[in-house]
C-alpha cells in the first residue's frame, strides 16, 4: 500500500488532490512545467520535479518523464486528475508496468470507454439508448462522412475522435457548410489531440446534458451519487453547474442512476467515473459518452452527498471496499458550481492572459473556492483559461442562487479579464432561475445586456467614478510635466543649485 | 474643471469642485473618492452609498465594471466636446483597420489572402491560445492588406497581424 501519491497534473484540480492526500496523511510529489515553477500546486506539494518547457506536449503529456519523477522520489502511486494523460489507457498501463498504482480505472476500461464505438455497443447491450452517429464504425474520410450525413439527418455533430472538452467539435446545419467545417474540425482535433479523426452525430434539440457519478470498489461494490445538471455550456465548454438538476425527479434519478451503474459494470469499472447523458424534454435519456476520471465538476456532488470524492478515490485504489453503500447516500439542498474563467464576457468570451494584481476570494458560510492562481501568479496562453471554481451550498435551489449572487458580488480578481460578471447576470435571469435552460441556451437565447437585472444600474455613479478618475489622470499628467510643482520656490531651488555647483 | 461625461447616449456633467465636492448635473455632492490599494479598483462613498468598480481605459472610452454591468463612458471637457463635434464626426470609417492580436498565441490559419474582399463578420484570422481556437473577424468590409505573420508562428499580444482597407 502506497504513502506517497504523485500528482499528474497543474492548477486548482493538482491542489485539490494535495489536499485530499494532505487529510490522508499522505506524502505528496507535484510536477510542472517551466511556466508553473512558482504555481501554487508546486508551493503545496512536499516534493516538486520540473518536467520541461511550457508547452503540454513537452510537460504534462510526457508520461514517461512523469513515472521516472514518480520511482525517484518512491511515490507508490500517480493521480492523473482530469485532462492530460487522465483518459490514456497506454498511460495508465505504462504505470502498472512501473510497478505504481493509477488511482483511477483499469486500462482496459478506459480503452473500452475511450473507443466510443466499444462504449456505445456495451450500453446498448445494457438497454440503454444511444444517439444516432457515426462513431461505431471508425474512422471515416470526408466523401464518407458527408455520405452518411444526409442518413443521419441536420443538425448535427462532428466531434473528435480521441476529443472531449468540445475541442475539435463543430455543428452542421447543412451538407453545404459540412466540408468547410469538418477541415476545420480535423485541423483542431489534430492540434489538440494529435489525431485529426472525426465522427458524426445526431444533435437533440433542446436537449440537457446531466451526468451521473459513480464509484466502484475492486469488490464489485458499484454506487451511483447523484446527478449534475450541466447544461449551461459555451461552444460545448460547460460554465456552471449544479445538483441536483431542476429537471429531474427521484424516479428519473433513479432510472439514470441504476443505468449509469449498469454501464461501470458492463466495463467492469473501477475507481470513480460519469456517465453523460442527453436528456430531451420528455425525459427521453441517451448514453453520450463515460468519463473515466475524476470531472472538473466533481465538488458539486460533494457538497450535496458530503462525500469526498477524491478521498474515495484514494481508497479504492488502496484496495479498501467504498466508505458507502447505495443507501448511505443521502442527498441535502442544493449546490452551484460557477468556473471563473480567464475570459472577456463582454468580448465575445476572448481569453485574457496577464499577471493578477490583486485577488479577494469570496468566504463565508457555504462558499467553497478551488483554485490554483493568487495574486501575483501569472495567467499564461499554454493552458486551459479556467483559473478558479466558486461554489456555494444552500437549503433550497433558491438560496444557493441567493448565496452565489453574494458570492460573485464579493469575488475581486484584477489584472486578467474574467466571467464573473457572466456569472453574476446568469444568476439574475429568469430563465436560470426558473431552472428553465437547455445545452442551446447560454449561446442561442441569452444576452449579457438583455437580462433584467436585480441589481439596478447606475449610469450616474458610474459617470461619476470614471469622470474622477479621468480628472485625477489629467492632474497627474500636468503635475509631471509643470516645474513648479516641486515643495519649495523656484528662486530658491535655482539658489540651491547654484551653490551647489559652484 | 468641467466635465461632460457621456454612458449609453446620456450626457452627465459633472463639475470636480475639490477633493470632496462634485456638481452633477447642477447639483452640489459630497464624495469620498479613494483608489483601493494601488488597483485599478476605486471607492466611491456619496451620501452614505458605498459603490466599488474596476476602471480601465480603453482608446478613448473608460471601461466602469460594477456589480457586474459594464459602463462604457466618454469623458470630455468643454473644449474637448466642441473640438469633437466641430469635427463633425466625418472621420468615422476612414483609413485602415489593423487587426492586433488581442492576446499572444499561435497563428493557426489565414484564410483570407492579400487583396481579398472581405465582408464585415467573415473571418481573417484563427489564433490558438490556452487551447481554444478563436477566430478574429473583420470589423467592416473592406479589402486585406499586408498580412504581417504566417501561420504557425507566435505571436505577441497587441502585435498587428494584417490589415483592412
Amino acid at each position: 500500500m502506497f504513502n506517497k501519491v504523485l500528482i499528474a497534473n497543474r492548477g486548482e484540480i493538482a491542489v485539490r488532490i494535495l489536499r485530499a492526500c494532505r487529510e490522508l496523511g499522505l506524502e505528496t510529489v507535484a510536477v510542472y512545467s517551466e511556466a508553473d515553477r512558482n504555481a501554487l500546486h508546486v508551493r503545496y506539494a512536499d516534493e516538486a520535479y520540473l518536467l520541461g518547457p511550457a508547452p503540454s506536449r513537452e510537460s504534462y503529456l510526457r508520461g514517461d518523464k512523469i513515472i521516472e519523477a514518480a520511482l525517484k522520489s518512491g511515490a507508490g502511486a500517480i493521480h492523473p486528475g482530469y485532462g492530460f494523460l487522465a483518459e490514456r489507457a497506454d498511460f495508465a498501463q505504462a504505470v502498472l508496468d512501473a510497478g505504481l498504482v493509477f488511482i483511477g480505472p483499469k486500462p482496459s476500461a478506459i480503452a473500452a470507454m475511450g473507443d466510443k464505438a466499444i462504449a456505445r455497443a456495451t450500453v446498448r447491450a445494457a438497454g440503454v439508448p444511444v444517439v444516432p452517429g457515426t462513431e461505431d464504425v471508425g474512422n471515416l474520410s470526408d466523401e464518407e462522412l458527408l455520405e452518411r450525413a444526409k442518413s443521419i439527418g441536420f443538425p448535427l455533430l462532428i466531434k473528435a475522435t480521441a476529443g472531449g472538452g468540445g475541442k475539435g467539435m463543430r455543428e452542421v446545419r447543412s451538407l453545404e457548410e459540412m466540408p468547410a467545417l469538418l477541415t476545420a474540425a480535423r485541423r483542431e482535433a489534430k492540434a489538440s489531440f494529435g489525431d485529426d479523426n472525426v465522427y458524426l452525430e445526431k444533435l437533440i434539440v433542446g436537449a440537457r446534458h446531466i451526468e451521473i457519478q459513480i464509484l466502484a470498489d475492486t469488490f464489485g461494490n458499484v454506487i451511483h451519487l447523484g446527478e449534475r445538471e450541466c447544461s449551461l455550456q459555451r461552444r460545448h465548454q460547460k460554465l456552471l453547474e449544479e445538483s441536483p438538476s431542476p429537471f429531474v425527479d427521484d424516479d428519473l434519478r433513479q432510472r439514470m442512476g441504476a443505468v449509469a451503474v449498469q454501464a461501470a459494470r458492463a466495463v467492469d469499472y473501477v475507481n470513480a467515473g460519469t456517465i453523460e447523458f442527453l436528456v430531451d424534454k420528455d425525459k427521453n435519456f441517451y448514453f453520450l459518452e463515460m468519463n473515466t476520471r475524476l470531472q472538473v465538476e466533481h465538488p458539486v456532488t460533494e457538497l450535496v452527498t458530503g462525500i469526498d470524492i477524491v478521498k474515495e478515490q484514494i481508497r479504492i485504489a488502496r484496495g479498501r471496499q467504498l466508505s458507502y453503500s447505495q443507501e448511505d447516500v443521502r442527498f441535502k439542498g442544493h449546490a452551484i458550481e460557477c468556473r471563473i474563467n480567464a475570459e472577456d464576457p463582454f468580448n465575445n468570451f476572448m481569453p485574457s492572459t496577464g499577471r493578477i494584481t490583486h485577488m479577494n476570494i469570496p468566504s463565508g458560510p457555504g462558499i467553497r473556492v478551488d483554485t490554483g492562481v493568487y495574486a501575483g501568479f501569472e495567467i499564461t496562453p499554454y493552458y486551459d483559461p479556467m483559473i478558479a471554481k466558486l461554489l456555494v451550498w444552500g437549503e433550497t435551489r433558491a438560496q444557493a442562487i441567493l448565496r452565489m449572487r453574494r458570492a460573485l458580488e464579493e469575488y475581486r480578481l484584477i489584472g486578467v479579464r474574467t466571467n464573473i460578471p457572466f456569472h453574476q447576470t446568469m444568476m439574475d435571469s429568469h430563465r436560470f432561475m426558473g431552472g428553465q435552460y437547455d445545452t442551446r441556451f447560454v449561446e442561442e437565447r441569452f444576452r449579457m445586456e438583455e437580462v433584467e437585472r436585480t441589481a439596478p444600474l447606475r449610469p450616474d455613479v458610474a459617470a461619476i467614478i470614471a469622470t474622477l478618475v479621468a480628472d485625477r489622470e489629467t492632474r497627474l499628467a500636468a503635475q509631471i510635466i509643470r516645474p513648479a510643482k516641486r515643495d519649495t520656490s523656484n528662486w530658491k531651488w535655482v539658489s540651491r543649485w547654484e551653490r551647489l555647483h559652484r | 474643471m468641467k466635465y461632460i461625461a457621456t454612458i449609453d447616449g446620456k450626457e452627465y456633467t459633472i463639475e470636480v469642485l475639490d477633493e470632496r465636492h462634485i456638481r452633477l448635473d447642477g447639483q452640489l455632492l459630497e464624495v469620498d473618492f479613494t483608489q483601493v490599494s494601488g488597483q485599478p479598483v476605486y471607492s466611491l462613498i456619496i451620501n452614505g452609498q458605498s459603490f466599488e468598480a474596476y476602471v480601465h481605459r480603453d482608446e478613448d472610452e473608460w471601461e466602469v465594471l460594477m456589480s457586474g454591468h459594464q459602463y462604457r463612458a466618454r469623458i470630455e471637457d468643454e473644449r474637448e466636446k466642441r473640438l469633437r463635434l466641430a469635427g463633425g464626426g466625418a472621420a468615422t470609417q476612414t483609413g485602415p483597420y489593423h487587426l492586433k492580436a488581442p492576446m499572444p498565441g499561435l497563428v493557426v490559419a489565414i484564410p483570407v489572402q492579400e487583396g481579398q474582399e472581405v465582408k464585415k463578420g467573415e473571418v481573417l484570422l484563427i489564433l490558438e491560445s490556452m487551447k481554444m481556437q478563436n477566430e478574429l473577424k473583420s470589423p467592416r468590409d473592406g479589402v486585406v492588406q499586408r498580412i504581417r505573420v504566417q501561420p504557425g508562428e507566435n505571436v505577441e499580444q497587441r502585435q498587428t497581424l494584417l490589415s483592412v482597407e
